[in-house]
C-alpha cells in the first residue's frame, strides 16, 4: 500500500506540473483564476432565472408550448434567427407591451435568447419580462450562433407569430 | 500461474483498458480548456478562483492516469485507485447537480452544446465504471 501511495503522490504531482506547463504554452490557455460571476449565465442565475444550452432549447423547440423570443437588434432577426421567434429588442420593448402581455398569458414558456454566451441582451429581456409578471421563462444561453452552427431551424425575416 | 490467476489477469488487463481508453477520450477537455472550465463552473460546487484550476488539473491527471493505465505497469493500481476516486467525486457532483435541476452537460465526454445534460443515466454508467474498478483491483490482487 505504501508503493501505492507513493505512485499516487507521482502521478499527482506530474499531473500538476504538466496542467502547469501545458497552461503556459497552450494558444488556446485561460486565466488560472477568472471571475465567473462577471458571465451572463452567473448573473442569470443569481437573478433566479431558468438557463438551458442549445439541446435542451432544441428538445424545447420540438414542443409547441414555447416561444422563442429574439432580443437581438431588429436587422440581425431579419438576417436570420430561430424558426417561429420573436423579435423583441429589448430597446423596443415598450411598443410591443400588449403582445409581450398576449404571450405572458398564454401560459407557454418563454425562451430568450440573443447571439452567443457573452452578449447580454437576452438577460436583460428576461429581467424585464420578469418584473412584467413572467413566470414560465428561461434563458437559452448558446444563442443563434450555437443554433445556427449546429443545424437548428432557421428563417429570415419577416417576425414570427 | 494457476488458470483463475490466468483469467483474473486478463480482467485486470481489460478494466485497465476499458478505463484509459476512456480517460485518454478526454482529450478535447485539453484541446479546449476554456470549455471544460465552463463545465466545471456549471455543476456550481467550486469557489470561482478553484474553477479553472480544477479544471486544468483534472483534465492532465486523467490523462496521466489513462497513459499509466496502458503503458506504464508499475503504476496501474496507483492510476486505478485515484480513478475511482475521481469517479466517485464526479458522480456526487452529478447528482448534486440533478437534485439541483440542472439542464447542462456533465461535459465528461464532450464539451459541445449538442452534448445531452447530465441525468441519471450519468449515475448509472458511473456506477457500473466504479463496479468496474473494483473488479479491477480486486481482479489484480487475485492474479499474484
Amino acid at each position: 500500500m505504501g508503493t501505492t501511495l507513493k505512485r499516487i503522490g507521482i502521478i499527482l504531482l506530474v499531473s500538476g506540473m504538466l496542467a502547469l506547463v501545458a497552461n503556459l504554452v497552450h494558444p488556446r490557455r485561460i486565466p488560472w483564476v477568472q471571475s465567473w460571476s462577471n458571465h451572463v449565465e452567473a448573473k442569470a442565475r443569481k437573478a433566479e432565472i431558468r438557463v438551458i444550452p442549445f439541446s435542451v432549447a432544441l428538445q424545447k423547440f420540438q414542443t409547441s408550448e414555447v416561444v422563442f423570443m429574439d432580443a437581438r437588434p431588429a436587422g440581425e432577426f431579419e438576417a436570420g434567427h430561430i424558426s417561429g421567434a420573436v423579435s423583441m429588442p429589448f430597446q423596443s420593448l415598450e411598443e410591443q407591451f400588449p403582445m409581450i402581455g398576449n404571450l405572458i398569458n398564454s401560459g407557454k414558456e418563454l425562451v430568450v435568447y440573443c447571439s452567443n454566451r457573452e452578449c447580454d441582451d437576452s438577460l436583460v429581456l428576461a429581467t424585464e419580462l420578469k418584473a412584467m409578471g413572467a413566470e414560465n421563462l428561461t434563458l437559452y444561453i448558446d444563442g443563434f450562433e450555437v443554433w445556427q452552427k449546429y443545424g437548428g431551424a432557421t428563417a429570415s425575416s419577416p417576425a414570427g407569430p | 500461474m494457476t488458470r483463475d490467476q490466468k483469467i483474473y489477469r486478463v480482467a485486470y488487463w481489460m478494466a485497465c483498458f476499458i478505463f484509459a481508453s476512456i480517460l485518454l477520450s478526454g482529450y478535447h477537455k485539453i484541446l479546449y480548456p476554456a470549455d471544460f472550465a465552463l463545465s466545471v463552473y456549471r455543476f456550481h460546487l467550486l469557489p470561482d478562483g478553484l474553477v479553472n484550476i480544477s479544471s486544468l488539473y483534472f483534465q492532465w491527471l486523467e490523462m496521466v492516469c489513462g497513459f499509466c493505465l496502458l503503458f506504464v505497469p508499475k503504476f496501474r493500481m496507483a492510476a486505478l485507485w485515484i480513478t475511482l476516486i475521481l469517479l466517485l467525486v464526479f458522480t456526487g457532483a452529478i447528482g448534486i447537480n440533478l437534485m439541483r435541476g440542472t439542464a447542462f452537460s456533465c461535459g465528461c465526454f464532450s464539451n459541445a452544446p449538442d452534448a445531452l445534460p447530465m441525468s441519471g443515466t450519468s449515475i448509472v454508467r458511473n456506477a457500473v465504471l466504479v463496479l468496474l474498478a473494483v473488479l479491477a483491483m480486486v481482479s489484480a490482487r487475485k492474479s499474484r
